[in-house]
């Protein structure tokens, strides 16, 4: 008889294995399996809009070749550095100030930065919208300053995706710059500034290799998130500035090819792979539960 | 300490950098009020008609469905996460590290990508056609299992494993140390790890994107959709709602277990 890490007759099999075995088994049937049929339907040909069973590379091939797709690709990575370039460099004046001030509000303007999180994309990009078309604010704003004188259509645009994802992904670079700059000691400034560096040589040559980390990782996080984002391209860049996310709705569910729709999910699959080999490999950061 | 100067500057950077987070998420809601017909900001004045239409069965159910997915995910991801998160803090096992890489596994691939090979696997065994409901919870429960897991595991580390063997030395058995000790103990860490992923959920747009059938669509979905056809102030009115609901859940639960101690904690584990 099996018991489960007791003393009882029989084969002892460990809790652990129950724990684990059973969630484990869920994750395996339905996480590991389908990104598994993913990529394996990237190499297979489709015929008529069905999937067969032939091999092909055919289906990568066609990107590298065509314009069009090679171009979609280029602008999501494009947009994937900007965006977190954005992300690391805007945030990191937000953390910084969180973590050294002394404001009775520190509590409150903590929670007011996360507080984004709570809202889906579609309510942090509708406001955009609103912002940047060519009858929006910003339009109004630059007409009556006579900065311009037609209106000019913002969005679609590659650039809108860049503004909209970064506005987006802002609170995750808050949070992880918070994370690594709580860890440097202030007075490691102090001490600096006190043995003569000015500002600037206190913050390149002591603050800044101690926050590399979280600089890099808020990069790495928001590059990995904004490649694969759906919502704000397919709202702020529309067909006229088409990403892999968008590319990819398009390939399944209106023109239902399912070889080239895995072929964009798999450079996904692979580009993310890279950048989590990168930032475990030189980001220091363990995936730790 | 550091001089007026360059943390005045610092401050106003900062001010401007919060004005560009929270702006247009204000200007949504405000353009919601709008009494024209199209989302201008400021609005051309001021009415409640677009809230009336929001509040119309139209949208009303799609944001009950949406609701039910996401408490129906937030419940079974904790309950598939406790058990995990237990046998992680708990035991040391060959093969840990592979279970833990399955365990984020959800959270460090993308989401379309798991969304897309779902609605395959669905198609490949003949679901296709019964699809709704309970494949989108399915795939909701994968996606929410890596954020309970962790904000359990969090709790679970700051919790002694002293505290089940003085229970058990004392002749408690397993289920009654479970029941009576340890859910009592780590509530705070259970209700907010159910909370944080049923704002995953509720907030999930990626997935449910290619698991979602007409009838079966969750609000974020629906309103994707209807963006196609143009901003009507209605769907910022529908927007302001779905922000509203996790708005009201995190300040209920805030009162009781201190959500900020799992975000760093889930940050520094």
């Amino acid at each position: 008889m099996w018991t489960i890490d007791g003393q009882g007759a029989g084969r002892r099999l460990p809790l652990h294995w129950f724990l684990v075995g059973v969630p484990a088994l869920f994750l395996l049937v339905f996480f590991v399996l389908p990104n598994a049929f993913l990529l394996s339907a990237s190499v297979l040909k489709s015929e008529n809009q069905v999937l067969t069973n032939q091999f092909t590379t055919e289906n990568f091939t066609i990107f590298l070749t065509k314009k069009v797709y090679l171009l979609t690709i280029l602008r999501t990575f494009v947009v994937g550095i900007s965006v977190g370039l954005l992300v690391a460099f805007v945030s990191f004046p937000v953390s910084y100030f969180l973590v050294r001030t002394r404001s009775r509000f520190k509590g409150v303007l903590i929670t007011l930065s996360l507080a984004p999180l709570l809202a889906s994309v579609v309510v942090r990009t509708y406001g955009w919208y609103v912002l940047l078309d060519r009858f929006g604010f910003v339009n109004d704003v630059l007409l009556k300053l006579d900065a311009i004188q037609e209106r000019i259509a913002f969005i679609p645009s590659t650039g809108g995706i860049i503004i909209g994802l970064a506005h987006a992904l802002l609170p995750y670079g808050i949070l992880t710059n918070l994370a690594s700059l709580s860890a440097v000691n202030p007075n490691m400034e102090r001490a600096s500034m006190s043995l003569g560096a000015n500002r600037t040589k206190t913050f390149l040559l002591v603050l800044l290799p101690n926050c590399m980390p979280g600089l890099v990782a808020s990069f790495l996080l928001a590059f990995s998130i904004s490649i694969s984002a759906y919502a704000t391209p397919a709202i702020l860049g529309g067909y006229a500035a088409q990403t892999i996310a968008t590319l990819i709705y398009a390939f399944i569910m209106q023109v239902l090819d399912w070889s080239l729709g895995a072929a964009l999910g798999t450079i996904l699959i692979v580009s993310t792979l890279a950048i989590l080999y990168f930032s475990f490999r030189f980001g220091g950061k363990r995936a730790e539960v | 300490m550091f001089g007026m100067r360059p943390w005045t500057v610092l401050r106003a950077v900062v001010a401007a950098i919060y004005v560009f987070m929270l702006g247009p998420i204000v200007i949504t809601v405000l353009v919601s009020f709008n009494a024209g017909t199209r989302s201008v900001f400021p609005p051309d004045g001021w009415s409640l008609k677009w809230w009336a239409e929001a509040l119309s069965e139209e949208w009303i159910d799609p944001i009950l469905f949406s609701l039910q997915l996401a408490s129906l995910a937030a419940i079974l991801s904790c309950a598939v996460a406790l058990p995990l998160a237990f046998g992680l803090t708990r035991h040391r096992f060959p093969g840990r590290n592979l279970v833990v890489l399955l365990v984020l596994g959800p959270l460090l691939l993308p989401t379309l990508a798991t969304g897309l090979g779902l609605l395959r696997v669905f198609e490949f065994s003949g679901l296709i056609g019964s699809m709704g409901f309970w494949t989108l919870l399915i795939g909701h429960v994968v996606i929410c299992i890596p954020f309970a897991v962790r904000t359990i595991a969090v709790s679970l580390h700051g919790l002694p494993s002293n505290v089940e063997a003085a229970a058990a030395s004392l002749g408690a058995s397993r289920m009654v140390v479970l029941v009576k000790i340890i859910l009592p103990l780590i509530r705070n860490g259970l209700v907010a790890g159910a909370l944080f992923a049923f704002i995953h959920s509720f907030t999930d747009i990626n997935l449910s994107l290619f698991l979602a059938r007409p009838g079966a669509s969750p609000i974020t979905v629906k309103i994707l959709g209807f963006l196609e056809f143009g901003f009507a102030p209605t769907l910022a009115a529908v927007s302001a709602i779905t922000l509203i609901i996790p708005l009201v859940l995190v300040l209920l639960v805030q009162r009781s277990a201190r959500l900020g101690d799992f975000i760093y904690g889930e940050r520094g584990a």
